[in-house]
């Protein structure tokens, strides 16, 4: 491939055990770009699929012989598509903004401030970590419709807003701050407020990255909640509107086209973060 | 003054014995008040939404599951009834071989896959950052995704039915033959979204080996196969392990991809418990009932995390 076999110098064998690395490399580099085209080509083929003329043959017979756009500007002039692009980006941005806010305060106080009940609170907050979500589904869905919030945007964002892992996570950070640090904080005069909005927060700015983008990735992929509270277009997300469409009798192009556009985002955030995203799992191991 | 008895009542928190005769009781209980006041208030927020989406629903769903619950929020006490009706519910036992035999497929392939690549990404020298971005990739895609993706790959004009039909194959049900057919099609659906982060999990083990080890294995005699099957493997039994039950854990919730490929069929054969639940709880409106599930859900987690806690605390106080 790309390994150039430099031709022997004269007088010198060849090093025969670097030889075979040599060669050990290259066939791994193969074997890696074989399974690599098992993980990529689906996605391709999407791109493919999506920017295919609507009546030309494609894939998987053919190739098209030309691309397009049309797809792409039906699907964002028919239909609520739209809406539910709309909606996905209000239910992850928002709750990224509020959960690493919210996550923040709580998570000072958890590791810095003694108040009664902390422990308990501590404890009782990561013991829900173990509560898988859809074993509270039902509940959680009775006190949203109870409240009124059944086919609204409040509703659907709301309930996801409580993060543990967040808390956990930003706590191990702000514990880990040497005490002089606040206490340089406390003599400069600094109130509670300002030593956490100037001291705090910009010091754990690496775990709230890193939290961004999980809280934004696992918000925009969501379907179990959205599908249940947000049936209406008024609060339906991409990904529900999606399968809804792949269980209609949308043309393909027309699915297609959609997925690929819901894929965009996830795509951008992860050229761009891709070093913090492969770091942040090897070290902590956030679940996405 | 306040340097002062913050100091204080810092050590004083610390150590018991200093407490007896605080020097400036005062003072030192003006700032406890005060820290108490802000940490309250710095935790108050959480405890709203916590409080009300976290913890009432928790309880809510024990309670729930005792009771036959409408939709207009009638309900009647029946005590363990939903129970009992669970345990004489064809369907319910359906759904739980249904999701014991997905995750019987998906773990260990998952598992394999993902420690494959890892260790086939931990060898190679050059282009390490390019092949991990690419393997990689398919887990920012969302499951409705994946499940969209692979639906078109499936079916029977799909490409993989026009390779095998090249090959004078019939086409092949893959989401709607055989029971083991159907759960292998999804399951190769979740691997192929989800592999990349255990994967990364695996690699971050590997380069925490020490190089030694393997020198050591390789100096007397070692192969590749051995060497992997006799150092790196039992090296990396503890990270193998916290993947195994985190996958487990995603096994057991799978739905979404049933949502979109199979709808549960055919025939209830990929009828999850997940999907019974939503289909007890959203299609037949039977509350009650399907907190029920959701409690047996629960418990099937909690045991595995509790699993996966006694094993790694064990770890620690070695």
């Amino acid at each position: 491939m790309t390994a150039t076999v430099s031709p022997p110098t004269v007088g010198r064998l060849p090093n025969p055990r670097r030889s075979t690395e040599k060669r050990r490399q290259r066939t791994l580099t193969w074997v890696l770009a074989v399974i690599s085209l098992f993980t990529v080509a689906p996605l391709i083929a999407v791109a493919v699929l999506a920017l295919s003329p609507e009546d030309a043959p494609t894939l998987p017979y053919a190739l098209p012989s030309s691309l397009t756009l049309d797809n792409i500007i039906r699907i964002f002039n028919v239909g609520e598509f739209p809406l539910w692009l709309w909606n996905s980006f209000l239910y992850s941005a928002v709750s990224v903004v509020v959960v690493l806010l919210t996550a923040s305060m709580a998570a000072y106080a958890l590791a810095r401030k003694r108040f009664p009940g902390r422990n308990a609170l501590l404890w009782a907050i990561i013991a829900t970590m173990m509560v898988p979500v859809q074993a509270t589904l039902i509940p959680t869905f009775i006190l949203i419709s109870k409240m009124g919030g059944v086919n609204t945007l409040w509703g659907l964002i709301l309930p996801t807003l409580a993060n543990a892992q967040a808390i956990f996570l930003i706590r191990q950070f702000v514990r880990d701050m040497p005490e002089e640090l606040f206490d340089a904080a406390r003599i400069d005069g600094a109130g509670e407020w300002r030593t956490f909005w100037q001291i705090v927060l910009p010091l754990i700015r690496p775990v709230l990255a890193t939290l961004a983008i999980f809280v934004f990735l696992w918000h925009w992929n969501d379907l179990l909640w959205p599908l249940v509270v947000g049936q209406s277009d008024a609060a339906r997300t991409l990904t529900v509107g999606l399968a809804t469409l792949n269980t209609e009798t949308a043309s393909t192009s027309n699915v297609m086209a959609a997925t690929l556009v819901s894929f965009i985002p996830c795509l951008v955030i992860f050229a761009l973060l891709q070093k913090h995203i492969v770091a942040s799992i090897t070290h902590s191991g956030v679940k996405g | 003054m306040s340097v002062n008895t913050r100091t204080r009542s810092t050590l004083a928190g610390r150590h018991p014995a200093l407490t007896a005769p605080p020097l400036k009781p005062f003072g030192a209980r003006k700032a406890r008040n005060r820290e108490a006041l802000a940490g309250i208030l710095f935790v108050l927020p959480t405890l709203v939404i916590f409080g009300l989406f976290k913890f009432l629903p928790i309880f809510g769903a024990g309670a729930m599951s005792l009771t036959e619950y409408s939709l207009n929020g009638d309900f009647e006490f029946l005590g363990a009834d939903n129970y009992v009706r669970l345990a004489e519910d064809p369907n319910f036992w359906q759904s739980l071989k249904v999701t014991f035999l997905y995750v019987a497929i998906f773990v260990p392939f998952i598992i394999a896959v993902s420690l494959a690549g890892a260790v086939l990404l931990d060898k190679l020298v050059r282009f390490t950052g390019t092949f991990r971005a690419l393997l990689f990739i398919p887990y920012l895609s969302s499951f409705v995704m994946a499940g969209i993706i692979w639906t078109w790959i499936f079916s029977t004009d799909g490409p993989l039915n026009a390779a095998l039909g090249g090959l004078g194959m019939g086409p092949v049900p893959f989401t709607s033959g055989p029971q083991l057919l159907v759960l292998l099609s999804l399951a190769v659906v979740s691997v192929w979204k989800g592999f990349g982060y255990s994967m990364l999990i695996f690699l971050a083990g590997l380069k925490a080996q020490p190089a030694e080890v393997h020198e050591a294995a390789r100096i007397d005699g070692a192969g590749a196969w051995k060497s992997f099957w006799y150092v790196t493997l039992p090296l990396l039994k503890p990270v193998v392990f916290f993947v195994l039950v985190i996958e487990t854990i995603v096994g057991f919730q799978v739905f979404d991809t049933i949502y979109v490929m199979t709808g549960g069929g055919p025939a209830r054969a990929s009828h999850s418990l997940i999907y019974f639940l939503f289909d007890e709880g959203f299609k037949f409106f039977d509350f009650g009932y399907a907190s029920a599930i959701g409690v047996v859900l629960f418990v099937i987690v909690l045991i595995l995390s509790l699993i996966q806690q006694r094993f790694f605390e064990g770890k620690d106080s070695k």
